[in-house]
Formats: C-alpha cells, structure tokens, sequence
C-alpha cells in the first residue's frame, strides 16, 4: 500500500510521513516526489527547511525538473537577513497561495513541507493544524505531503496532525537489514480504513522496492498445537463405545417421547396455557355454596 | 443540580406507561404537560427526555436525553463512530420536526446535514418480533431438540438492549436522507473558518461560539423569550470535536495546554445556557488525543451524560475472537442524576457496539461457550439426543443446537 497513497486524484489528500532519528523519511518523501513529477502536468512546490536545493535535486530526474519549484527556506528561515526566499512565518494561507499563483498553468499542485517540524517549533501547533486543513480545503493544491520528525515533538501535537490526515507512513530500520519497515494507513473518504506493514528498500533512481508485507501485526491467535489428552484412556474400566453399542444406544427409545404430532400440539399455543381440570372424586364435597354466608357479623 | 426548565408534574404517576400500546389507559394530564413532539416524559424521574436517534444508546444512559442537558461523546480514534452518533442524532432532530444547531471547525454544516441518514418510517421503533414463536415442532429438523423440546420455541437470550416502550426511529446508513426532509428542517450552522477570517486563537472561537448559541437561542425563542402563541419546540445541539485544534484550542497539542480553561469554560457556559431554554447538546470531544488526565475527568464532570467510545479498527484487537462480532466498545462514563437521587441503569458495564446497515447495536459482551473441536461431545441426530447444554442458558448465536 506504500506505493498506492500517492493514487488518489482526488482533492484534499494530506499524506504525513512520520520518521525518527534512526530512519530519515526523506528519501521515501523524493521518491513521491519523483514519482508525482512523472505524471503530466503535475507541479510540485516544495518548501524546503532542512535540506538545500541542491542537495534535494540530487537523484531527482533531470527532465522533470523545471516542474519542481523548490522555495529555498533552508539558508534563512526566520529572516535575520531580511531578503529571505520564504520564511516560516510565511506559512499561512495567503502566502503559500502567492506562491502557487506563480504557477498557473499547473493542473494539479502537490505541495510538500520538508519538514513541518521546522513549523512546529516556531509556530503555536494548533495554529499550524488550522493552517494545514486550510489549506486541504482550499483547492489550490490537490495533495499535501508533510515529513514530521515525531522524536521531535510531544505526542499530543503528532497526534493532532495525524488526525487530520488521510494517509500516514510511518518509516522505522527494519529488523533484519533487508531495509526499512513502513507502516501506512489510509482513510477514504467513506470513513474505511485500510492499514498494511511492509519491508521496502529505496534505489538508486528513486523507485521503491517493496520486499514483503509483514503480516497483520495483530495477529495473536495462536493455534493450539499441543494436543489434548484424552482422558478415556489408559483407564482401567472401558468408557468407549463400539460401533455396534453405539447403534444400540441410539435405538432406544426414551420415555415421555411423544409424536410429532402430539409435539406440535402441545407446542402450540393455545386458548389457556394452563387449565386445571378437575374431576371431583367420590370423597369430594363439591359444594358451590360458600361455608361462610351463614356468618352473621 | 438545580431543576430545569422543563420539568413536567406528574402528579398521577400510576399512568407512565404512556407510549406502551398494551394498555388503554390514558393518563388525565392537566395543561401544565409541555406536549412538544419527539419528546415524552422520563418514566423514571418524570423529566422531558428525546431520544438520541439510537435506541439502545437511550437504553444505556436511562432512557433517553433529557431536555437541557448535554450528552459528551469521546471519541474513538479515527472519529467514525463519534461521528455516526451525531448524525443519528441530528437526523433524529430532523424527523422528530426540531431545529438543529450544528458547528464544525472540519467541515461545513451543511455537509454533515447532507450526509445524515435516511430514516426507515415504516418500522418506527418496534422490536423486532421472535421468528420462532410458531415454529411447529419437527423431528427432522437439524433444530430440533429432542429431549427438551418443549423449549424449542422459547427465545434465545436477549443481548440486544432495548426498552419495551416506543421511542425513537431507526435509520438506515447507507442511503442519505432526502433532501426535502433535510431542507423542511431548520437548521442554523457555525462553521469556524468562515466567523473568523484569519487563524483564531484560542479561546476567542469558543467565545464566537457561545455567543453564537446564545443569540439563536434568543431570537427564536427557545428560551421563553417570544410570547407563548408560538408553538414550543427543542432545539438540537450538535457540536463536532470540541478542543481540537482546529477550533484553536492547544488542549490536545500540549501536554501542559496555555488555555487550560478555554474548553471547561466553554461547557460550564453551553450547561448554563442549555438549562435555561428547551434546548438538548451532544458535543464530541478527541480525548484519545488529550494528554492531560485531569482535564479530562474535569470536562466529564462538567457534562451530564458521558459516553467513551473505543473502536477496534487498525488496534490490535480487530483479529481477537471475542471481539469478531463487534466493532468497538463503549463505555458509559457518567450519567445525571437529575432531581433525583439514584439513577436507574442496566447493570451491566461491559457493552459492545455493532453499526449494522438499519441499526447501532449496543449489546453485552459476552463470552460464548467453549465449543472448541477438542471438547469430546458428540452430536448425533435422533432420538437418543447428545449431552450438550441448553440452549437457554448460553447467549451464543452459533449455529450448532443444544440440547440437554
């Protein structure tokens, strides 16, 4: 499923990439982009905080490259120098449309934050979270793909990101140095979720190989393969049937079986459910009148 | 807590079995009885309840809502049941003919008006009879039992939770309801982005909010404000993912939120306006994102009804047996005790929910019986029966019959 979160066409998607100290997620994040710039008119615009533009280029295809907008907010990202690209208090909704207006004739904006940790140190993150969801509404950009360090925050503000979010990667070392270990889920817009664990390995030209898919971590059933002892044997008395003391048994009739008939009849519900019939007995004084009218009070 | 303002005097309390259509008994009810539709009296504190559009969650928390309080939903992880609930109870509102009062920092209320369920108005609220009353009884039959046959058309263990008496409507989920039904019902929306055209900080949008509320409350009358030639009516509350961060509120960002207060402020405030006017509230909150223990339990208190919601989807215990048949469980944090001292509950504290295509299912959790191939019963049709337990006993719904 790594590879089919970038499939969606419609608008509204945000893709957060979660990564930590021991895995960096900024290849898996070139390798969207890579893959994103092979469509047709696509356009990335790409707010980049921690690397520089030549070094994000690096392995990037050549021919697609002049659809890549790199805004360089890596050499000054809070504007001491006062002639900054683009600065984190730059991430609002007005500027960040300013700067996708310089591409009009794009039919489809991907945006991407590299990284949006960068944002969160500077800038309230429930702000940022009202930021980000407008800019999903907004329509001028169909997809948001964010890297979060999560080691880098606490996990009420990763947790309020990953909220808002449709699909989230999150990247770990794999186990067994076959590769890295990603584990996606995403959120359709009928309300379905869908998750999936896989070992993948990034190449040299930015494709990604996917390895195998862990099963569902969650799998816990164990099937009982001890086998139970069967407590009829090795006794001293026979508690087993044969095969002719089994027919046997089962052609002995029980008592108070009754017909189908008289079954269903009785299973029926009737007028009453419970009638006393009574027949006086010769000894019985079946009087109707009643013993006390002779009371004189 | 002080009495509402809709409080009804039963006096004659013997006829509260109002909507039980076994009895022909009518209660003679003097005028001061508020009759507003979709409403009825509790029977258990004579309060003005309305349902919450899923019948076994009026079960659950007593019976219904009352009228002026406020039912808080915490929310399961990925928001889908939360978000469910409150369409159930908006489409309630709907069809029951009250007004309705959305606000969203997510999404535009007229959206969620739009994808509210479509109501199933032929089977309002009737519990389904027991197919098996009338089975005749039949030896061939692989249900059959033939040693204890006479309990062959008993029902089978009720785990479903319902009330006897009628309230309430079932919906259907996956269609949307029409949109003459949806636009016959007025309805006012808050939809944050559009009251504040820059970012808000916190807590002006829970101010906005409140201030809101208030004014529509004030101006359509709910409470007692226009002269009584106006019919009376409820309105309906339905406020989406309050303290997230999209309403500006650090709460679920923090563990040391700088606006600690914002969002208890905001609910003491929405209890107070709630108890002075004919109004009912279902707020869901992300808690599973609150860090803050304390504040939690802070705004449980603050709210009258508290109901946890915990789904199993992409948890670990999606693939547990015993949670197959269900999709999440639910937890009944708190309910009032207005005007009364004791409230009355199902016991029972470990339910289960299933959202079924006509209905959310709220039911015990049960474990079923151990009927592992390993256990050395054997079933052989007939008339010599097998050794298995009763089938009254046991709540499983399998397939395999027993007998004793």
């Amino acid at each position: 499923m790594l590879l089919e979160v970038l499939q969606g066409t419609e608008a509204g998607g945000f893709i957060l990439l979660q990564d930590t100290v021991s895995y960096s997620g900024r290849h898996l994040l070139k390798s969207y982009i890579s893959t994103a710039l092979k469509r047709e008119e696509e356009v990335v615009h790409v707010l980049g905080f921690e690397a520089c533009e030549k070094e994000f280029r690096d392995g990037l295809d050549r021919t697609n490259a002049q659809r890549l907008h790199f805004h360089n907010a890596y050499s000054d990202p809070l504007g001491w120098t006062g002639n900054s690209a683009f600065t984190v208090h730059q991430f609002t909704l007005e500027d960040v449309s300013t700067l996708i207006k310089q591409t009009p004739q794009a039919k489809a904006v991907t945006l991407v934050i590299d990284s949006l940790s960068w944002i969160l140190r500077h800038h309230d993150p429930a702000a940022v979270c009202q930021r980000l969801q407008a800019l999903k509404k907004g329509g001028a950009v169909r997809t948001v793909i964010v890297l979060v360090h999560t080691d880098m925050h606490q996990r009420g503000t990763v947790g309020s990101i990953r909220h808002l979010a449709t699909s989230v990667v999150t990247v770990a070392p794999g186990t067994r140095g076959l590769g890295a270990v990603a584990k996606t889920t995403r959120r359709t817009k009928s309300g379905k979720l869908m998750q999936d664990e896989e070992t993948f390995s990034i190449n040299e030209d930015l494709s990604v190989t996917i390895h195998s898919k862990l099963s569902h971590p969650g799998h816990t059933h164990v099937n009982t393969d001890e086998t139970e002892v069967d407590p009829t044997a090795n006794l001293t008395f026979n508690l087993r049937l044969s095969d002719t003391e089994r027919q046997a048994k089962e052609k002995l009739a029980l008592p108070f079986v009754f017909s189908k008939e008289k079954k269903s009849a009785l299973l029926q519900p009737g007028p009453g459910s419970g009638r006393i019939l009574y027949e006086p007995d010769a000894n019985d004084d079946y009087d109707q009148e009643d013993p006390d009218d002779d009371l004189d009070i | 807590p002080a009495t509402t303002a809709t409080e009804v005097s039963v006096g004659k309390s013997t006829g509260d079995r109002l909507s039980c259509n076994t009895t022909s008994f009518q209660k003679k009810s003097r005028s001061k009885l508020v009759s507003i539709p979709g409403t009825r009296p509790s029977v258990q504190n004579g309060q003005l309840i309305v349902s919450t559009g899923v019948t076994s969650l009026d079960y659950v928390i007593g019976g219904g809502l009352a009228v002026g309080t406020l039912l808080l939903i915490e929310e399961d992880r990925y928001d889908s049941y939360s978000r469910m609930l409150l369409k159930y109870f908006l489409a309630e509102g709907v069809v029951c003919g009250h007004e309705l009062y959305v606000a969203s920092a997510q999404d535009h209320p007229s959206d969620i008006i739009q994808e509210l369920p479509s109501p199933i108005l032929d089977d309002i609220a009737s519990p389904k009879p027991v197919e098996s009353q009338t089975k005749p009884c039949d030896p061939e039959g692989p249900d059959t039992m033939s040693i204890a046959w006479r309990y062959q058309n008993l029902p089978k263990v009720q785990t479903a939770l319902a009330s006897s008496s009628r309230f309430g409507h079932y919906y259907d989920v996956s269609k949307t309801m029409d949109p003459e039904i949806c636009q016959a019902a007025r309805c006012h929306g808050f939809y944050l982005p559009e009251h504040s055209a820059t970012v808000s900080p916190m807590p002006e949008a829970y101010v906005a909010l409140l201030k809101n509320l208030q004014e529509v409350i004030h101006r359509e009358g709910f409470d007692g404000s226009l002269p009584q030639t106006k019919s009376r009516n409820v309105l309906r509350i339905g406020l989406h993912s309050l303290g997230s961060a999209l309403w500006g509120d650090d709460l679920c960002c923090r563990d040391n939120p700088s606006h600690g207060h914002a969002l208890t402020t905001l609910l003491y405030g929405l209890r107070a306006l709630l108890r002075s006017s004919l109004s009912v509230a279902l707020v869901t909150v992300p808690s599973h994102l609150i860090q803050n223990k304390a504040l939690m339990g802070r705004i449980t208190r603050l709210c009258d009804t508290a109901v946890a919601l915990e789904s199993f989807r992409g948890s670990e215990r999606e693939t547990n047996p015993l949670y197959k048949d269900y999709h999440g469980l639910l937890n009944v944090c708190q309910v009032p005790h207005l005007n009364c001292l004791v409230c009355d509950l199902p016991d029972n504290k470990d339910l289960a929910f299933k959202l079924k295509r006509k209905q959310f299912t709220i039911e015990r959790l049960h474990l079923p019986p151990d009927l592992s191939e390993t256990v050395s019963r054997v079933s052989h049709g007939g008339l010599a029966g097998a050794a298995m337990l009763g089938s009254s006993g046991c709540g499983s719904a399998g397939n395999k019959h027993l007998d004793f």
